[in-house]
């Protein structure tokens, strides 16, 4: 069995002359659950768009359980789930019309269970109409349509947008319910980065359309680290350190964000620079996204106090 | 059964336009048809002095050699407006939305949830209109109504309009599904729906307008399926 579930080779999508995704080169091992996360804007349906053959690719190509996006079979689809950006259903359908709108493609594989069970759970009759329901309760009739079929690979473009934090949960538990199944594979994008910290073991990283990290969860959370070296006279004007993402210079102090400098390093680039004291911050994913995503000169939206 | 759940799910979508349309050519065709059958109607004079026993009218008039005439613009306007609701409902409607991703995942190939969505509106025009024009012959024909057979070409011609219906639905899905500028060949579909409705209104002979339509439909078809095919949704 093909332990790869997803792969893209150089895939690029231009709009005008704008890349939506520039070569993006991606492999998601069988049974992992890959955050997808990005900035508004850095490509992330894009690429699921075209990773799902609902668009074409200016160049490259990507492939979903061995076979090629842009001719995925039925029986390919059979096998896959998918949550679409907004949770676009039909409005006029029930909820229990939507069920055996689905169900009529899963024949063999639906778990009328699963879907009775996730309703009940969300607390959602089926007489209900979509019209009828709110975004939370939109994004659980989706994702249980999609969980239902007990597809293999599962992929959701920004499930959690707009949900509050209670509704997240659930949702989120949801997905964890799918987890527990062996051999079950999960790509979803998100710009929660607590979402994605609680249920991934997989972050993918993409921004104006590059891949910027493809690792586990652990190894992106070690590589990217704040360290504050103390000084007792002058900060030294230029820093040269491989790794470096941003400093930011205090009055006694400088503060740097490095990518993939281990203890050693940094111990020795302290030294070198005569720093009395160094500190490892903590950092959440979200300031190690953050951190590692703004660019180098980015600027302040608010600038009062300078002025 | 998945072709019968997407064909499904299609004409519940469309019903309650053609239940308008159904409706709209019942009432309204309906009412001038027994307005002619007790000699009451208005225009019977004007319509009279138009039509010569034994010829069949022009179509571009709208007006048939019968008394079943003043029906004729009432089927041709229905089918007409129909066939662009569905066209619209069935490809406009879905790009705002966006339903089209939730749709064309589905373990199906795109061409089947195209053909679900052509089989719902052919069958929605020919119950909603047909089914109302088959009707309205049947009651022209009754001996106490006019009193005298119907010929078997009203009857041709009114289907021949219902067919229009189809050409602005073609003219209107190629339309919806491009994704050009209007000014460009996004206005090929509407544009040659158009010119087909108006050159079969002009034909004299069945034959030609038959010709017509067919052509029209192959091409708006061929046309309808490859884009269908290679669209990025």
């Amino acid at each position: 069995m093909n332990d790869t579930v997803l792969q893209a080779k150089g895939l690029t999508k231009y709009y005008g002359n704008s890349p939506a995704v520039d070569h993006l080169d991606l492999e998601i091992p069988r049974g992992c659950i890959c955050g997808f996360v990005g900035r508004n804007g850095a490509g992330k349906t894009t690429a699921i768009k075209l990773m799902l053959g609902l668009l074409e690719p200016t160049a490259g190509s990507s492939s979903l359980l061995g076979c090629d996006s842009s001719a995925l079979t039925p029986a390919i689809r059979q096998r896959i789930g998918y949550v679409a950006e907004g949770h676009r259903l039909f409005r006029w359908m029930t909820i229990g019309g939507l069920e055996r709108f689905q169900r009529a493609f899963f024949p063999k594989q639906w778990d009328d269970k699963l879907f009775g069970d996730m309703m009940e759970y969300f607390d959602l009759p089926k007489r209900k109409k979509i019209k009828h329901l709110s975004n939370g309760q939109r994004a659980q009739v989706s994702l249980a349509l999609a969980l239902a079929p007990n597809p293999e690979l599962l992929i959701m473009d920004d499930p959690t947008l707009g949900l509050d934090a209670a509704i997240r949960r659930q949702f989120l538990e949801g997905m964890i319910e799918l987890i527990m199944r062996q051999g079950r594979t999960i790509l979803f994008s998100s710009h929660i980065l607590g979402d994605v910290e609680r249920v991934s073991d997989r972050i993918v990283v993409i921004d104006k359309g590059v891949l910027r990290a493809n690792c586990s969860l652990e190894q992106f959370q070690r590589a990217i680290r704040k360290v504050v070296l103390g000084f007792s006279g002058d900060v030294p004007g230029q820093v040269d350190i491989e790794g470096l993402l941003h400093c930011k210079r205090g009055d006694k102090q400088l503060e740097l964000t490095l990518v993939g400098a281990d203890d050693e390093k940094v111990a020795a680039f302290a030294k070198s620079i005569r720093a009395e004291t160094y500190n490892v911050v903590t950092m959440s994913l979200e300031d190690q996204f953050i951190e590692f995503t703004a660019p180098a000169n980015h600027k302040r939206l608010f600038q009062w106090e300078e002025r | 059964m998945r072709f019968a759940a997407l064909f499904g799910k299609e004409f519940r979508e469309c019903l309650p336009w053609m239940l308008l349309a159904a409706i709209v050519l019942f009432a309204f065709g309906g009412f001038t048809l027994r307005m002619q059958a007790h000699d009451i109607n208005p225009i019977r004079e004007w319509s009279r002095g138009y039509s010569t026993p034994g010829t069949t009218m022009q179509a571009s008039r709208l007006t048939f050699n019968s008394p079943l005439a003043v029906v004729g613009p009432w089927v041709f306007g229905s089918a007409i407006g129909l066939g662009l609701i569905l066209g619209a409902c069935q490809f406009w409607i879905p790009n705002f939305t966006r339903t089209w991703p939730f749709l064309l995942h589905r373990s199906v190939h795109r061409s089947t949830v195209l053909a679900a969505k052509l089989t719902a509106a052919t069958v929605g025009l020919i119950l909603a209109v047909g089914g109302i024009w088959v009707g309205l012959f049947w009651y022209a024909c009754r001996p106490d109504v006019f009193g005298m057979p119907q010929p078997a070409r009203i009857f041709i011609e009114g289907w021949i309009f219902i067919t229009l219906g189809l050409v602005a639905y073609l003219g209107t899905a190629v339309s919806g599904l491009s994704e050009a500028r209007w000014y460009t060949t996004k206005i090929f579909g509407i544009a040659l729906a158009a010119i087909v409705i108006f050159v079969t209104a002009m034909q004299w002979s069945l034959v030609w307008a038959l010709a017509v339509i067919a052509f029209s439909i192959a091409l708006l078809l061929s046309q309808l399926f490859d884009t269908f095919a290679t669209k990025e949704f």
